[in-house]
């Protein structure tokens, strides 16, 4: 007998990463299974990744300092796509990420987004530093390492234009923080200085240090510069960072509780450290401070105490957490319509019920005027998530005041007929998603349930799969910074 | 089977069952110290395999030490607490009772004294009964099988599994003949397993069944009953589905699960295989809302394939 448990599913799943420095681009293989027996309420968990292509590193294509050459980064996706025989109608999930500081390019934003819907079926796009840390910390097996021990795992990628640190404890989320520390922040051409990032001017103008475009590589300054990059590092991951640290700063100072025991590097300056990659992808190519900085880094005496893990991936890091970490899978027990589906970019409202039925019913209309108010002020029909968590035990008589309450949430939003999307961290999807159809048999809704969103403001849903659930991705899309 | 035949071999099983105690494995006779009643044969199986005291770990005897004196350094403390919370984030993962502690070669007290209260409530729900108000609010009547007193409904499943000849005439009188689905309600095992979750996985199959629009007949309660109750039910009121909502023989870690026993068509002499069932519905397992609503769509999916159980799994694939 062919049991229902054994039925594996597959999906493909695509990762590209558009970095400072390097583009490059995944494909993999994702299998999905019932892990419940045949006849328990079905489990569908992604049971494997296989990763059937990666790309060679490619130079990120520019046409000037601000703009991406959009075709350029195009014929890459595409030829590499021959060369791995997918097309990108076979693409079902993954997500495309723009990092470091080409997602403050001018066009960053319709690069992504362009690339979301032309490279794939339901393939993401993603920005931000915090979620570049975290999807670096999947991609290197921080994320892993930590799960597996327990222990505080920080991950530091770093790469041409920034370091992205994610903390992870016991495979849980415990902090972020992004640095100017890169590689590409100072380039070289002809042994000579080529050019030198603004927020190192800053520093090198702080410290009152005297090195410039056109001096010599060999200046003793450059090599002050990358001390004191491991030094900020040192500092920022124990969290003692000075006033003077803060130059290299980029967004919030660094907040995990607790003290971190082992560090990985990953990203370009970390190949520089442990030469993952095969002899022919060559580092002299990039004639900027990455070798350095990762000598620096080295040697510097505030980071000899943690525990130094080796990472599992270097460079590709961020783009195999882009392929094969983004994609969560909903509860089987979800109650959605195929014709409203993907869904994308959708900004999360999340609703903490606090454990109370009471409090979450009273919070609920302000909550969505709110969400109205910042998200679609012109009245244009900006959707969103309602994100319902920490939700009590619920009687049915407590889930038909929740949905009645949301029924009068969904008449506030200026287009009332747009679907209605709910998503639940607790197992509720599906009578929650019944009771609304009951009250409203027209309406159209979307209630998916047993996500958890550990980090990032929005949310794309995939179409419904064989197994009745449904992918969904959780990112930022944060290009200025 | 006999009577006399029956009655032997349930003693023999009993008497088995008490030998297998002496106190050679100290945790076994931890636990087994015989109940006031003789333990059904159902829940006493049911200790032997529930029997799990982990020993606890080295450090968090340390940590104990380490509170009373306070000689340690700060990190080691530090240290200690981060165990503990890692030992606190395995103990949320399962509703078994690890990391628990103990004192010597005992658990502590209050392991102790939890482990006897979770014993004596699984012995409350086999032998307490559902309160009126929860059949009345639910506006269901009550039938009987041909079992007389609890005693009798452990001994013999077999005539928990038939309907007095009263009952048979009423469901008859009082039912719609034909149905698509027929649900029917029993103690059980559990009594406390209906009481607690009934109202919330009948209400809300209901409505899921009415979004699909499938009719559902005259829903009834039937004291002490037994999953095959459902076949001569079946023959009675020819449904095309029967759902059987019943308590479940309770265990340690909960004595309220139920469960929604299902089956195509349920005449005498159906296999086994051809029913179906979602189990460990509670608080602490698939919320009774929830399920109520997925019991809708299984029955969907019964409708279609007009098959159940293992007959469903293959004609689905
Ligand atoms: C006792 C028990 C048994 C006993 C039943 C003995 C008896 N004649 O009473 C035995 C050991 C024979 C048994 C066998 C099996 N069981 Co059993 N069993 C249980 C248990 C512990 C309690 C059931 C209960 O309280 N029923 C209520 C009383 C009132 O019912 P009853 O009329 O007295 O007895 C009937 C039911 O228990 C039913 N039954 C028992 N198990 C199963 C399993 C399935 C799939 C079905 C359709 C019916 C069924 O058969 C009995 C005779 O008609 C549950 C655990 C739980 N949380 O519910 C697992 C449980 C129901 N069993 C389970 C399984 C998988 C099985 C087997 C398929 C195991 C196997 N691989 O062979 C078989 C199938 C038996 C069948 N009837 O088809 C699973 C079902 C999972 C699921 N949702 O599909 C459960 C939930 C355990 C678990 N957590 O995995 N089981």
């Amino acid at each position: 007998m062919k049991s229902l448990a054994s039925r594996v599913e597959t999906l493909l799943s695509a990762g590209i990463d558009i970095g400072t420095s390097t583009t490059k681009l995944v494909i993999s293989r994702f299998s999905l299974m019932n892990l419940a027996g045949g006849t328990h309420v079905p489990r569908i968990e992604i049971i494997d990744k296989e990763i059937l292509y990666r790309s060679p590193i490619f130079r990120t294509p520019l046409l000037s300092a601000t703009t991406i050459d959009m075709i350029a980064v195009d014929d890459i996706v595409k030829s590499e796509y021959e060369k791995a025989g997918v097309t990108s109608d076979q693409i079902q999930t993954g997500a495309v990420i723009i990092t470091g500081e080409t997602a403050t390019k001018q066009n960053a934003e319709e690069m992504v987004h362009h690339l979301s819907e032309h490279a794939g079926g339901f393939l993401v796009a993603a920005a931000g530093p915090d979620l570049e840390g975290i999807i670096a910390a999947k991609g290197s097996g921080a994320y892993g390492y930590s799960k597996k021990t327990g222990k505080s795992v920080a991950n530091v990628d770093i790469g041409g234009g920034t370091a992205n640190i994610a903390v992870y404890q016991d495979g849980r989320l415990t902090g972020t923080c992004t640095l100017h520390v890169g590689g590409r922040l100072i380039e070289f051409e002809d042994e000579q200085i080529k050019s030198i990032s603004p927020p190192v001017e800053k520093l090198i103008r702080q410290e009152g240090w005297t090195v410039q475009i056109g001096d010599s590589k060999y200046h003793p300054d450059v090599q002050k510069i990358t001390r004191r990059m491991a030094t900020v590092m040192a500092n920022v991951l124990s969290k003692s960072m000075t006033m003077e640290d803060e130059v290299l700063l980029l967004g919030h100072p660094p907040q995990w509780s607790g003290d971190v025991d082992v560090i990985v590097f990953s990203g370009g300056v970390s190949e520089c450290i442990y030469q993952l990659e095969e002899e022919n992808a060559s580092l002299a190519v990039y004639d900027d401070i990455g070798i350095e900085l990762a000598s620096a880094l080295r040697r510097e005496p505030g980071l000899q105490h943690y525990e130094w893990k080796k990472p599992n991936e270097t460079v590709r890091a961020t783009v195999l957490g882009a392929g094969t970490q983004t994609t969560n899978i909903s509860g089987a027990t979800i109650q959605v319509e195929s014709s409203q589906l993907p869904q994308k970019n959708l900004p999360v409202v999340e609703v903490s019920f606090e454990y109370e039925t009471a409090v979450g019913l009273a919070k609920l209309q302000s909550s969505v005027e709110e969400a109205i108010a910042i998200y679609d002020p012109g009245g244009e029909g900006q959707n969103f998530v309602l994100y319902l968590t920490d939700i009590p035990y619920l009687k049915f008589r407590d889930i038909q005041s929740i949905a009645k309450k949301l029924i009068a949430c969904r008449r506030l939003k200026p287009d009332p007929l747009q679907p209605f999307i709910i998503v639940l961290q607790s197992d509720h999807a599906k009578v929650l998603g019944q009771t609304l159809q009951a009250l409203e048999p027209e309406q159209s809704i979307l209630c998916i349930d047993q996500i958890d969103i550990e980090q990032g403001g929005y949310m794309d849903i995939g179409q419904v799969l064989q197994s009745g659930v449904v992918p969904v991705v959780i990112k930022t899309l944060t290009f200025h910074s | 089977m006999e009577k006399e035949l029956i009655a032997s071999i349930t003693k023999l099983v009993i008497e088995k069952l008490n030998q297998e105690q002496p106190p050679k494995e100290p945790e076994v006779a931890l636990w087994s110290a015989s109940p006031k009643n003789p333990a059904p044969v159902e829940a006493t199986e049911q200790n032997l395999e529930r029997i799990e005291l982990k020993p606890v770990r080295q450090e968090a005897i340390q940590r104990k030490e380490q509170k009373t004196h306070q000689s340690r350094t700060c990190s080691d403390s530090l240290k200690l607490e981060k165990k503990e919370q890692q030992l606190e984030e395995l103990r949320q993962k399962t509703p078994s009772r690890i990391a628990v502690g103990r004192a010597g070669s005992r658990p502590k007290t209050n392991t102790w004294l939890q482990f006897r209260y979770d014993h004596a409530a699984a012995v409350d729900a086999v032998y307490g009964e559902v309160s009126a108000d929860v059949l009345e609010n639910l506006g269901v009547f009550t039938v009987h099988t041909r079992v007389e007193d609890k005693e009798e409904y452990i001994r013999r499943p077999d005539r928990g599994r038939q309907l007095s000849d009263e009952s048979r005439k009423i469901i008859k009188d009082r039912c719609q003949n034909s149905p698509t689905v027929q649900v029917v309600i029993s103690n059980g095992l559990s009594a406390k397993a209906v009481e607690a979750n009934i109202e919330d996985v009948y209400l809300s199959l209901q409505q899921s069944l009415n979004n699909l629009k499938i009719d559902m007949g005259t829903t009834f309660y039937v004291d002490k009953g037994r999953v095959a109750l459902m076949d001569e039910i079946g023959e009675i009121l020819t449904p095309d589905v029967v759902i059987m909502l019943i308590g479940e023989r309770p265990g340690l870690v909960s004595a309220e699960s139920l469960s929604a026993y299902m089956c195509y068509k349920p005449r005498k002499g159906v296999i086994e295989a051809d029913r179906m069932v979602v189990s460990n519905i509670h608080k602490g397992g698939i919320p009774p809302v929830e399920a109520g609503a997925y019991l809708g769509t299984i029955v969907q999916k019964i409708l279609k394939y007009q098959a159940s159980g293992v007959s469903l799994v293959q004609k689905e694939s």
